[in-house]
């Protein structure tokens, strides 16, 4: 007999995983999740439904057809185009300069990028009050020219810069500081100029990123509330936004009216959700596929 | 006609990454530039690209007698590749070669069916062509570094600047593409330096080697005449093993134990102490004492594998510890095994005069 070294192991001894639960501990923790998210998350989100749609669908149509509610939602819409923009312009260049630069101060800009998450979105709305109000800093010297900021369209797309201006930043630092500087590096020795190398190699390695600080940048613009509060003075069909129009609508005891409208954050909320999930996807296999 | 930087310093805060360096790269000449990480050989590379620029005083780069000192690196022509290769990730194989070609302004702009032709003779060049609309995730690393030197090339630059261009990839294909890099410099003969902290591959692929330390450049020349005669202990430190054996000098010879080496010029040097600078592969081993073989030692340890045999011995009279490299065949022949007396004998002694530690 020839000894064969042979390493006895168990015959199909359970497959179990180091990690893995009895099963009524797995179910347990599940249905705890299950729960939670059920009573904090969907039944509101169908009570929002429920309600814009209690009186049937012609009332919740009929909502919306009201000179006020459609003044507000064109105000959100300008507030969130100015702001979107702008922001992104500001969040790219702000994380340009952080990932692909040394200077002084750096650090110093990146927490100041920080600041609007940080800070109160009431606290927000108050910083342009004392600049651009009547007492203000420099609220004098606008109102002796005839341009009005506070509760007026001005403030309201300040306030909303302020209060969304981290997400396109916060959403690129990384990225951009993860993706290094050689790829331009490589691009300025081919002899690439910097608005070439930004458009052909900078951008499109940024473009998932962008557009998901876009989106996420774009679902806060419209629906921001407290800062937007504070400066807009809720004059009715010139500056109150959805979220404005719909506090006053549900003081006013009008539910349907109110959850109608509120119908459309909420429908903006979930068309958010599917599109940020799409393009983590996409950012994900992108950024997997390196590797 | 070359390739130039003169009196070229510069500094990182307190750090000094490179101590008034010159330098020159004769046209279509490939120059190693070596030295361990923290020398300065990557910045003086970016520096020669434009990616960096010197300190000011009088420090000159020059291109075939044109100063680009103050020419940014876009304007200079100049192919580099970076160690990560730094390939477009967005970019597929070919318009990742066609690049430098697609940038240039509308008047200098190739057409496009000259950047085809162009694209697809590097392709050649690299003998990638079946790969051309592949993305960088989708090669190797070997085939990364190809296409980031075509991409280079595509531009056809003044000089070729290559930063540690193996030193991400696994040791096989490193020296696959090192072959193929000096063989693709015999046929294109651009004007060429590349940094290494390998020695090896310096060695072999290098027309000139520039040794590199703390921002000084230590040692310039052929890999015959610095490995032969390098210039300073640290150079020859660097460029393979050694083994230190601390003596005396005197007379003109230097004394290690019973062994005297003639030495004639230290000759009217006073006494000092000395250490001599032996490679594990110049030292004989004997089982008897006669001849040269004088220095008595013993075996602690033999390993075998590969091609050569390595051996461990102590001195008996300082216990200092030295290795030695011999062919098998002279290893079967000895038969020796571990705790076995030997003696041995010291060959291409090389004594550094000014006080050096390894």
């Amino acid at each position: 007999m020839v000894p064969t070294a042979t390493i006895s192991t168990p015959r199909r001894a359970a497959p179990r995983r180091v990690t893995a639960e009895p099963p009524f501990v797995r179910w347990l923790l599940i249905g705890v999740a299950l729960l939670f998210l059920g009573l904090f998350l969907v039944v509101p989100l169908a009570a929002v439904f429920a309600e814009a749609f209690a009186k049937g669908i012609g009332f919740y149509f009929h909502s919306f057809n009201d000179a006020n509610t459609l003044a507000a939602i064109k105000l959100t819409f300008i507030a969130a185009g100015i702001a979107v923009p702008l922001n992104c312009v500001f969040g790219v260049a702000a994380a340009w300069a952080i990932a692909k630069f040394d200077f002084r101060g750096k650090t110093v800009l990146i927490t100041l990028i920080d600041l609007p998450f940080s800070v109160s979105p009431v606290v927000s709305g108050m910083i342009y009050v004392l600049l651009f109000g009547a007492q203000g800093l420099v609220g004098p010297w606008f109102i002796e020219h005839n341009i009005q900021i506070i509760f007026a369209v001005p403030g309201i797309v300040l306030a909303t810069i302020f209060v969304t201006f981290p997400f396109v930043a916060r959403e690129l630092i990384p990225l951009m500081q993860a993706q290094g500087r050689t790829e331009e590096e490589a691009a300025h020795v081919l002899g690439a100029s910097g608005w070439q190398t930004f458009w052909r190699v900078t951008m499109p390695n940024i473009k998932w990123g962008l557009i998901y600080g876009v989106i996420l940048c774009n679902a806060r613009a419209m629906g921001e509330f407290g800062a937007v509060s504070v400066v807009s003075g809720h004059i009715r069909g010139q500056t109150n936004t959805i979220p404005l129009h719909v506090e006053i609508l549900y003081n006013e005891y009008n539910f349907v009216g109110a959850f109608a409208v509120a119908s459309l954050l909420t429908f903006l909320a979930i068309v958010t959700l599917v599109l940020k999930t799409w393009v983590e996807r996409k950012n994900t296999a992108l950024r997997g596929a390196e590797n | 006609m070359s390739v130039e930087v003169r009196n070229v310093c510069k500094k990182f805060g307190q750090f000094t990454a490179l101590d008034n360096v010159n330098l020159k790269i004769e046209s279509g000449e490939l120059v190693a530039l070596l030295g361990p990480s923290g020398s300065g050989k990557t910045t003086l590379l970016r520096i020669i690209a434009g990616l960096e620029f010197p300190d000011p005083g009088d420090a000159q780069v020059l291109y075939y007698g044109e100063d680009v000192t103050m020419i940014p690196a876009s304007q200079r022509k100049a192919g580099f590749a970076f160690q990560h290769y730094a390939l477009f990730r967005h970019l597929n194989v070919f318009e990742n070669i066609a690049f430098g070609l697609r940038v240039r302004p509308r008047a200098t702009r190739p057409g496009e069916a000259e950047i085809r032709a162009r694209v697809e003779k590097l392709l050649k060049l690299i003998q990638l062509e079946p790969l051309a609309k592949r993305f960088p995730s989708q090669l190797s690393g070997g085939q990364r570094q190809r296409v980031s030197l075509a991409r280079a090339l595509a531009v056809e630059p003044k000089v070729l600047l290559l930063d540690e261009p193996f030193g991400a990839l696994d040791a096989k294909v490193r020296k696959e593409l090192r072959r193929w890099l000096r063989k693709l410099h015999e046929e294109i003969h651009i004007t060429t330096l590349f940094v290494t902290h390998d020695q090896e591959e310096a060695l072999e692929v290098a027309d000139r080697v520039a040794i590199l330390r703390v921002g000084r450049i230590e040692q310039i020349g052929t890999p015959e005449e610095i490995y032969d005669n390098p210039a300073s202990p640290f150079v020859y430190d660097f460029l393979g093993n050694v083994n230190l054996f601390s003596g005396r000098m005197r007379d003109g010879a230097v004394v290690i134990g019973e062994t005297k080496i003639a030495m004639p010029e230290t000759a009217g040097e006073s006494d000092s102490d000395a250490i001599a600078f032996v490679r594990p592969h110049d030292i004989r081993v004997t089982r008897e004492p006669g001849g040269p073989a004088t220095l008595a030692a013993r075996v602690i340890r033999s390993n075998a594998a590969g091609p050569l045999a390595n051996l461990e011995l102590v001195r008996l009279d300082t216990g200092g510890q030295f290795t030695v490299q011999l062919s098998k065949e002279q290893f079967q022949q000895l038969q020796l095994k571990a705790g076995e007396p030997v003696f041995v004998e010291l060959r291409n002694v090389k004594v550094f005069s000014d006080d050096y530690s390894i």
